[in-house]
């Protein structure tokens, strides 16, 4: 490999590394000032029940939207190495950087374990004790499956997973920077595939847990599959504004090229689209059916201020993005691109909000507010963890062997 | 067409030339030669090639296609046809329920408004494409050139056109040729017959003619009166080997389809037919008078405990069996029965209770008073032509015997319908004794409600509440 | 030619490795523009072989009887089929989900595949866009035939009726079923004829007879090949692929709208679209490779259609065939997480009640069989390809006949259980549907381009190019 790059160029910025401090204590300010309004705004006199309800739903949104994004990334990795892409060699990095928080973001998740453990059911409903439980249905899945053992168990064992296929597949990916040797890539590449197996049963079940049993009674078997797409849709905008501000700092300049733009903005399109079209055969199938088993989960989510809320979802998760990066001419200009890219992180979060905090209670103003802010708090918090991993990394696998495909492809048409 | 013939009958006038055509064997060479004839000034050229090559249109100085901005154009207009084609036939033209989904645009109308979309984005994408390229076009004078065959095979060709404004036979034939292409020829006017061969002319003459005969004779069979009987293609369908009601049949002696009871059969619901509890009176005791059926219902309404009748204005009855012509009309003497045949203990008050609102409340209203939320509905969109349910406090109903009320349940009355095939007759003898409860609840004296329950009274200074609530305690048998 | 003469040679060299950093070639024989033309064109060209007539025989045989019983149909009535209460859906459902999930892999490889930038798909687009369109008519044949009254099928589109008064009822997923269908079949039918007109224009300008050549000129619309044509053709093809890939999701996902927006346990499960498609790309996958299999070696297309394009095939059909064994264990964990009493014994009912052998075929040749494809050399081995593909068929029709069957035969009512017969109409229409297939199928073979050759063209060049620009020698042309 006789490519000519400055060793600079592909490292962090140094004002980014400089700034992680800062970014971090703002992101805990954020998230604790916003926790706390969350708190403060629901508290009704001493009964603290509503309060610590909106809380726990509040962090479990703001976490698992940040988390989503390492998802994301992680799947991105396994599925580059399974269809043997070239394109993407010289924006993969990012992507294992980012996967590589996932340890740090774990640490995240144990609040939620110890608030399961000192016997709150704030959050989750199950862990109430049984005798208080009136639905049979729920007290006879908690039993086993949703007791907070078993609950525990199977979440150390997906951070367990997640965490060992990311950390090998980053070692193989920094060993490669050091001796070349491609057949670190034939190996990855091998173990892509079963991996990938293992990483959609998890993530289909983690969101089974984490989310979809706040509302123990719910079930949907596509809730999975709609986890999932939103987060590659936020990763994808992830890897975009990334990218971008990577870019004007100076970094990975003719690494990363307009149609590395072009296709990551055609991916956040396609997801974008995947999305809609997973929770559209979500909607109608249980608007149809209008079996009441299923349809309270939607009327939680029609009721108690959160109706403009939930019908905006259509706005701002489906129609804006989609007319908006439809255009080819968008998603060749980063400027641009990276504008629909901030929206779609918006969306995201937005989603997970649906998702999450209908069920924490009515919607106002204020507890929303503490929400957004602890959004953007979490949203600070893992841009440090990001920036830590990423110090001494180089952003750009340079001995890749596909890297020369990756820097001198064209979009053919679209 | 004309391109296959043989081009060996050249007439003897020059036929004209459209252009010069270079042929390459790489794509390479060809760009290079699109380049320069390009950068020379020339934009009437055209390439041909077997597959596109990328690069050519920057070579050429091609400009990007408007078809993009045409497909969507046509998707919007697909999508607004299928939305409101949803709209206009089941939201609006002929709106009927389905399953209670609501008319209009819904969540069900998004596969479709979906998959018009693409079919018109794909076709104008298709049709679009023909149209700007302005194909089909049979005849074409680059055919004219034999080798041009390869053009669609492994040769790469550039063509100038006589048309550029830059154009000179000389000067153009010195640049191509400086491009070092494989041959070069002058595309010359394509000289053979451009008509079609006659025998193909009359096949598809005859080929309209067969199509055009099977929308004539439907047209003629839709539009024409014939009195010649159907043609069967489904006879066993058309004539099924069965015999309706009140047909004649040579099976039975008696001549008639329909068979009457064999002797010493029970038919069912027939025992029923026998007991007062099913029908609310005794058929036991069934007479038959000569009276006029005013007289008769105002002999009905005189209870057994031998108080006055009251007087009330005739109603209707359909209990009239046969039809007599004489003035004098005979009709059963309907001996209702008075006392409840089923205990009025609180489970079937409870039973009484819980029917009554499901099934009689929606007219009656919870408190009886002919006020429930039909009624209301229909009073305020009849503007006065609504006849209001009856009130069940009038004197003509509570003054009626317990059987009369259930008998009203199972067959309906006036505008209400029967419900036996809702509730069982037990279900309407609970009906009936919670009717009764409530009736008595409206002449209920202090002395009526049980001691320990009077401080619920004084609590609030309403004397009597129109809730079926407050009578849920108090006893109450038939008379 | 030289090159053909080494083709034979080269038969069967292995190109399915793939060094990271070198791409294996896509097409072998060291081909040249020339050789692919011959190659493609020979099949319609040469005479056809004598296993051409032996099965085209057999299978217009089996067609023919095919339509005679479709007018038997019509005129006893749906009658003579085993469909009977409480199984009103059976087989006539179950053929037309079967069909309609083959006929997903033409326009999945023309479409999705082409915006994943995927160029081995164009030795394999063409076959596979003429099997959906085929299996396309297989299918649309099912509903129109259950309908009853198959002459008035009309009254399903909605068009101003003086005689009905009434409009279709849009709001029912059968009629989004018409029109999901319906936009499919004649999207991939423009699509597919998009795809031939180049090809077509070869046909004709190799053609020796006045009347073929006169007959494929009518038919390639008198395409030249100008640069400018193939701008607008490209764009254009790239817009349809840009709308038929989210079709080819839509139509399974409308056609699993069927069952699932029902309230019948078994059927009502939201995970159905996405599982239905997977299942879909599944067996059409099955099908395109138990097909191109024999088709290639017939017609000597090895070199154009290699180990590699078989060895990919092979690798989305593990990959799909895993993703449906996922939406199993999924619905089954679902169905006990509900408490749901319904779905619990729907689910436990088809594993080990009276239809148990069914549901057990279904998942051995749709789990277990596709697994085997971990294995190298089975997935590069063309016979047991096939042997795995036709088991992997087998299974997806089984899983229609489970989804329709169990769920119907067992549904709320107890004293409406029944077990489904199917009588022997049922099976020879569904072997007749085979013959129309394989009929429509051998015809394309003898008449059309079966290879996209200016497809295959077209990525030649883009590879030469890239090596060439690697080197530097060309690299000023861009």
């Amino acid at each position: 490999m006789n490519l000519n790059y400055d060793k600079a160029s592909i490292e962090i910025p140094e004002s980014w590394r400089a700034k992680a401090p800062i970014i971090l204590s703002a992101g805990l300010i954020f998230l604790v000032v916003g926790m706390a309004c969350c708190f403060m705004a629901t508290s009704k006199g001493g009964d603290y029940t509503q309060a610590l309800k909106y809380l726990t739903h509040s962090y479990l949104a703001n976490f698992f939207y940040v988390f989503s994004f390492t998802l994301g990334a992680l799947f991105f990795i396994l599925v580059q190495f399974l269809t043997r892409a070239g394109w993407s060699s010289s924006i993969r990095r990012l992507a294992e950087i980012l996967m590589m928080t996932i340890p740090y973001l774990a640490l995240l998740f144990v609040p939620i374990l110890v608030m399961l453990f000192a016997g709150s059911s704030a959050l989750y409903g199950w862990n109430a004790d049984p005798k208080d439980m009136e639905n049979s249905v729920i007290a006879s899945k908690a039993t086993f499956f949703l007791s907070k053992e078993f609950f525990t168990i199977r979440t150390i064992a997906y951070f367990t997973i997640w965490i060992l296929t990311a950390s090998w597949f980053f070692r193989l990916s920094r060993q490669q920077d050091e001796s070349g040797d491609t057949e670190l890539s034939s190996l990855r590449q091998k173990w892509s595939g079963p991996l990938i197996m293992v990483f959609a049963l998890s993530v289909s079940f983690a969101a089974f847990d984490w989310l979809m049993s706040i509302d123990a009674d719910w079930y949907s078997t596509i809730f999975g599959v709609y986890v999932f797409s939103g987060s590659m849709m936020g990763f994808f905008a992830l890897m975009i504004i990334l990218c971008m501000l990577l870019q004007n700092a100076g970094k990975v300049q003719k690494l990363v090229t307009v149609e590395h733009f072009h296709d990551m903005g055609k991916f956040l399109f396609g997801f974008v689209m995947f999305w809609s079209y997973i929770a559209f055969s979500q909607l109608v199938l249980i608007w149809y059916a209008n079996i009441p088993e299923e349809t309270f989960w939607y009327q939680v989510r029609l009721e108690g201020g959160w109706k403009a809320f939930s019908y905006g979802i259509i706005l701002v998760h489906f129609i804006i993005p989609f007319l908006f990066l439809m255009s080819r001419h968008i998603r060749r200009s980063r400027t641009l691109l990276a504008t629909g890219a901030a929206w779609v992180l918006f969306a995201h979060w937005y989603d997970m909000t649906f998702l999450v905090m209908p069920n924490a209670g009515s919607a106002e103003f204020f507890p929303m507010v503490g929400h957004l802010l602890g959004g953007v708090g979490m949203l600070c918090i893992f841009s440090a963890i990001f920036i830590q991993r990423a110090t001494g990394v180089p952003l750009v696998a340079m001995r890749d062997p596909r890297l020369p495909e990756a820097l001198s492809y064209a979009n053919p048409i679209l | 067409m004309s391109e296959h013939k043989p081009r060996k009958s050249i007439e003897k006038k020059m036929p004209k030339a459209f252009g010069w055509m270079a042929e390459y064997q790489d794509e390479n060479n060809l760009l290079a030669a699109a380049r320069k004839v390009r950068d020379s000034g020339y934009t009437k050229t055209d390439a041909f090639t077997p597959f596109p090559v990328h690069g050519i249109d920057e070579a050429l100085g091609i400009k990007p296609t408007i078809l993009p901005f045409i497909v969507l154009c046509a998707g919007f207009t697909g999508l607004a046809t299928a939305l409101l084609m949803q709209w206009w036939t089941n939201g609006f033209d002929y709106k009927y329920i389905i399953s209670g989904k609501p008319f209009g645009i819904t969540p069900a109308s998004i596969p479709i408004a979906f998959e018009l979309t693409v079919l018109f984005s794909a076709f104008t994408a298709f049709l679009g494409m023909i149209a700007l390229n302005s194909l089909p076009k049979f005849s074409n004078p680059v055919f004219t050139n034999p080798r041009f065959d390869r053009a669609t095979n492994d040769r790469f060709f550039l063509f100038v056109e006589a048309t550029d404004k830059y154009y000179n036979r000389e000067s153009v034939k010195e640049l191509l040729g400086g491009t070092h292409p494989d041959s070069l020829d002058e595309v010359l006017e394509d000289t053979t017959p451009s008509t079609l061969p006659q025998p193909i002319i009359l096949a598809l003459l005859l080929l309209v003619v067969a199509g055009l005969i099977p929308g004539m004779i439907i047209l003629n069979m839709r539009a024409g009166f014939s009195t010649a009987p159907r043609f069967h293609v489904f006879f066993d369908m058309d004539f099924q080997p069965k015999k309706k009601a009140q047909q004649q049949t040579t099976i039975f002696v008696d001549g008639r389809t329909m068979r009457p009871q064999v002797a010493g059969t029970i038919a069912r619901g027939q025992l029923e037919e026998q007991d007062p509890f099913y029908l609310g009176y005794d058929p036991s005791k069934l007479t038959m008078s000569n009276d006029s059926p005013s007289v008769l219902f105002v002999s009905l309404q005189t209870p057994a405990d031998g108080k006055p009748p009251i007087a009330v204005p005739p109603a209707t009855k359909d209990e009239k069996t046969g039809g007599q012509p004489p003035a004098t009309p005979v009709v059963p003497v309907l001996p209702w029965i008075v006392k409840l045949p089923i205990e009025a203990n609180e489970d079937n008050m409870k039973v009484g209770k819980l029917k009554f609102e499901t099934y009689c409340s929606a007219c009656h209203g919870y408190g009886g008073y002919g006020d429930g939320l039909v009624h209301k509905r229909a009073d305020a969109l009849a503007q006065g032509y609504w006849l209001p349910p009856t009130s069940l406090h009038i004197d003509r109903v509570s003054k009626q015997p317990v059987g009369q009320i259930f008998n009203t349940i199972t067959k309906g009355q006036g505008k209400m319908a029967s419900y036996a095939s809702s509730l069982t007759p037990k279900e309407r003898w609970s009906i009936v004794l919670y009717v009764r409860a409530l009736q008595r609840s409206r002449n209920a004296n202090i002395d009526d409600v049980p001691v320990e329950s009077r401080f619920l009274l004084d609590e609030d200074p309403k004397p009597v509440d129109p809730k079926p609530e407050s009578t849920n305690s108090v006893e109450v048998t038939s008379k | 030619m030289a090159t053909i003469a080494s083709n034979f040679n080269l038969r069967e060299i292995d190109n399915t490795d793939d060094i990271p950093g070198r791409r294996a070639p896509l097409i072998t024989g060291n081909q040249s523009y020339a050789s692919v033309t011959d190659i493609v064109c020979r099949v319609a060209e040469d005479p056809q072989p004598m296993l051409w007539y032996i099965l085209f025989g057999f299978s217009s045989l089996t067609a023919v009887m095919f339509l005679s019983l479709i007018g038997f149909l019509i005129l006893k009535g749906v009658g003579i089929w085993g469909n009977m209460n409480p199984v009103f859906w059976a087989w006539p459902i179950v053929n037309f989900v079967f069909w309609v999930g083959i006929a997903h892999a033409g326009t999945l490889i023309s479409a999705i595949l082409f915006l994943f930038r995927q160029n081995w798909r164009t030795s394999i687009n063409r076959a596979a866009e003429a099997m959906t369109i085929f299996a396309v008519i297989c299918a649309g044949i099912y509903p129109g035939i259950h309908v009853g009254r198959a002459w008035l099928a009309f009254w399903l589109l909605p068009y101003p009726s003086l005689n009905l008064w009434m409009w279709p009822q849009f709001r029912s997923p059968l009629l989004w079923d018409v029109f999901a269908v319906g936009t499919y079949a004649s999207v991939s039918l423009v699509f597919w004829y998009m795809g031939m007109i180049p090809d077509l224009a070869t046909y004709r300008d190799r053609s020796k007879s006045p009347l073929r050549r006169m007959i494929y000129g009518l038919l390639c619309l008198g395409w030249t090949g100008s640069s400018r044509h193939w701008l607008r053709y490209e764009k254009a093809y790239t817009l349809l692929a840009a709308f038929a890939a989210p079709l080819v999701l839509s139509v399974h996902t409308v056609v699993s709208f069927d069952f699932a927006v029902s309230q019948v346990a078994g059927w009502h499960t939201t995970i159905f679209p996405p599982y239905f498609v997977a299942g879909a790309i599944f067996s059409g996958f099955a099908m395109v490779v138990t097909l191109m299999v024999p088709a290639r070696s017939i017609y000597k297309l090895e070199n154009l259609i290699t180990l590699r394009h078989l060895d990919n095939m092979n690798k989305i059909i593990l990959a799909t065939g895993s993703l449906v064994g996922l939406a199993y264990a999924t619905e089954f964990f679902m169905a006990w997480y509900s408490q749901n009493q319904y779905e619990y014994f729907t689910f436990f009912n088809r594993a080990f009640g009276p239809y148990w052998w069914a549901y057990w075929t279904m998942v051995t040749c749709n789990v277990i069989s596709p697994q085997l494809f971990w294995f190298k050399k089975l997935r590069t081995s063309t016979f047991w390809m096939v042997v795995i593909c036709i088991f992997v068929n087998i299974g997806m029709w089984f899983e229609r006949f489970v989804i329709t069957v169990t769920s119907l035969s067992r549904d709320f009512l107890p004293s409406s259980w029944g077990y489904f017969r199917p009588t022997m109409f049922d099976g020879l229409m569904f072997f007749g549907s085979f013959g129309v297939f394989l009929t429509l199928f051998l015809l394309f073979c003898r008449y059309l381009p079966t290879i996209a050759m200016s497809e295959v063209k077209g990525v030649m060049s883009a590879v030469s190019h890239a090596a060439h620009s690697k080197d530097g020698t060309h690299g000023q042309n861009h």
